[in-house]
């Protein structure tokens, strides 16, 4: 049921929708299936995980989760709830607000059972269109999981379609970027970070 | 209603749309086998755009003309995003004043679809013109304020005041002894103004040498600027039978829709070029260089729109 619901969100009404708003989709080659992975993105609005939640092969759309604030989207029982049905998330309390491993532990859980995940890694929108520090969480996660590749996404323009902190919708043409699965190839936490950042701004200059 | 005589002229029209496209199509197709290149591909592209125009014409033609006016509408949008995307001279505080020039897209079509003809005249350049500074005004943020007034109004005249010229050729009241109607008018317009640009592109790379404005558009060059004319003002002349007119004005038209549309293309050159979008040979990618399409067109149709205005409808 819930399938059925997120194949004709994202399989049918947001390619439109992210159509008429300006948002384009680019992928060198189409996401792996039935495979686990993780998707890192920089991230300016909502609509990011709108837009790359539709690219998810069908078969996939259940076992694909964007990793979500559980403070933000968990604020509620309801938001909760709605965003478990609608985006699929797995919620998630950051460190700073009274989290703990546990959260590390929780995403990891969900890598074993073979679900891929949408995570990014700024944390938060933050100002439009500006990159902020990646958080620690994926390379801890990338080093725990050698065998599991990351998809480095890189997204342009979405802040100015609906920005954080704003209800309206303008159209803007924006992009989303979509790399290959790579495995990362460092050992230390830090050292995948600033990999796995490069492998997303790399995709900024290609054309 | 449909008379025998008039599905037929519609038959005609598309048999000649279909004609030429294929034409076009296997043309480009085979110099793109011969001498490659980015300016035959952006021929090829271009055939693409009207394979696509042509499609919606003709469904529009069999079934409701009310397509045709959403159509141009989403070909208005589109070109309206792509322009307040690339432009740097709106601020990202001007978005939700953007979105009022959204809105002014159906708003506009609807004027046209209805054939209100002096609210169509004045809404975008009088109302909106007005509309636009004053919601900045409301919003309060005065640094570069005076830009933001200038620009979205001059985007919305671009891509949506212009275009809506096209639509509003197919409101246009009959003319009597003249069955084929605003489709043939938009065709010929549309057909001549896209045929302008190749004609133009061809003489230029057959015979080109003097460039005429070096700094803007290299490649445009007197020679392809004169063979384009002649070029255009023929075809303008051999196309009359989808348009009330006499040979005399048929000449006039072509010399018309060669010059107007030379004139959008330079125009839309210079603010890609302003916005940093020309020097990198190729247009980034996600911009999905709508205005390279439309860029002729947009001074092109309310140019000829007025010219048969002036000549058949008024009294």
């Amino acid at each position: 049921m819930k399938h059925l619901l997120l194949i004709l969100i994202y399989k049918l009404l947001m390619p439109l929708f992210l159509k008429i708003i300006g948002v384009k989709v680019s992928s060198k080659k189409p996401l792996p299936t039935l495979t686990p992975y993780i998707i890192v993105a920089n991230h300016n609005s909502h609509l990011d995980t709108m837009a790359l939640l539709s690219q998810i092969p069908t078969k996939d759309l259940l076992r694909t989760h964007p990793v979500a604030a559980a403070t933000y989207f968990g604020r509620n029982n309801w938001l909760s709830i709605l965003s478990n049905i609608f985006v699929n998330t797995l919620l998630i309390k950051r460190r700073e607000e009274g989290g703990t491993s546990d959260a590390l532990e929780l995403i990891s859980q969900y890598l074993e059972k073979r679900h891929s995940l949408i995570i990014f890694p700024e944390g938060s929108r933050g100002e439009p269109e500006k990159m902020q520090a990646f958080r620690k969480g994926i390379g801890v996660l990338l080093q725990k999981h050698p065998h599991i590749p990351y998809v480095p996404v890189y997204i342009q323009g979405t802040g100015k379609i609906l920005p954080k902190g704003e209800r309206l919708l303008v159209p803007y043409d924006a992009e989303v970027r979509i790399g290959e699965a790579i495995h990362a190839q460092s050992k230390e936490i830090d050292a995948i970070l600033i990999e796995v950042q490069d492998a997303i701004l790399a995709l900024k200059d290609y054309k | 209603m449909l008379s025998v005589n008039s599905l037929n002229e519609i038959q005609q029209m598309i048999l000649v749309i279909i004609g030429v496209l294929v034409f076009a199509s296997t043309l480009f197709w085979i110099m793109r086998k011969i001498k490659p290149g980015p300016q035959v591909d952006e021929l090829v592209l271009r055939t693409k755009s009207w394979w696509i125009m042509a499609g919606i014409f003709i469904t529009a033609a069999l079934v409701h003309p009310g397509i045709s006016f959403v159509a141009f509408g989403f070909l208005s949008f589109a070109a309206l995003r792509e322009l307040s995307s690339i432009s740097k001279n709106a601020r990202i505080e001007d978005r939700s004043v953007i979105f009022w020039a959204y809105l002014a897209i159906p708003v506009q079509y609807y004027i046209a679809y209805m054939g209100w003809f002096a609210p169509f005249l004045i809404f975008i350049p009088v109302f909106m013109f007005t509309w636009i500074p004053f919601l900045l005004v409301l919003k309060g943020h005065t640094q570069d304020i005076a830009r933001s007034m200038s620009v979205i109004p001059t985007h919305l005249m671009l891509t949506v005041f212009s275009i809506s010229h096209l639509a509003y050729l197919l409101s246009l009241p009959e003319l009597p002894g003249f069955e084929v109607g605003g489709r043939g008018l938009l065709l010929y317009v549309v057909f001549l103004t896209e045929m302008n640009d190749v004609f133009q592109f061809t003489w230029g790379k057959l015979l080109g040498r003097r460039k005429i404005i070096e700094k803007i558009s290299p490649n445009k060059t007197w020679e392809g600027f004169i063979g384009g004319l002649l070029s255009t003002v023929a075809a303008a002349y051999f196309l009359r039978f989808l348009t009330p007119f006499s040979a005399e004005i048929a000449l006039l038209a072509g010399l018309l829709i060669a010059c107007s549309g030379f004139v959008g293309d330079i125009i839309v050159s210079a603010i890609k070029r302003d916005f940093g979008l020309k020097d990198t040979g190729t247009a980034i990618k996600g911009h999905g260089g709508i205005l390279d399409r439309i860029d002729s067109l947009a001074i092109s149709s309310p140019f000829f729109f007025y010219f048969v205005y002036l000549l058949y409808y008024v009294r």
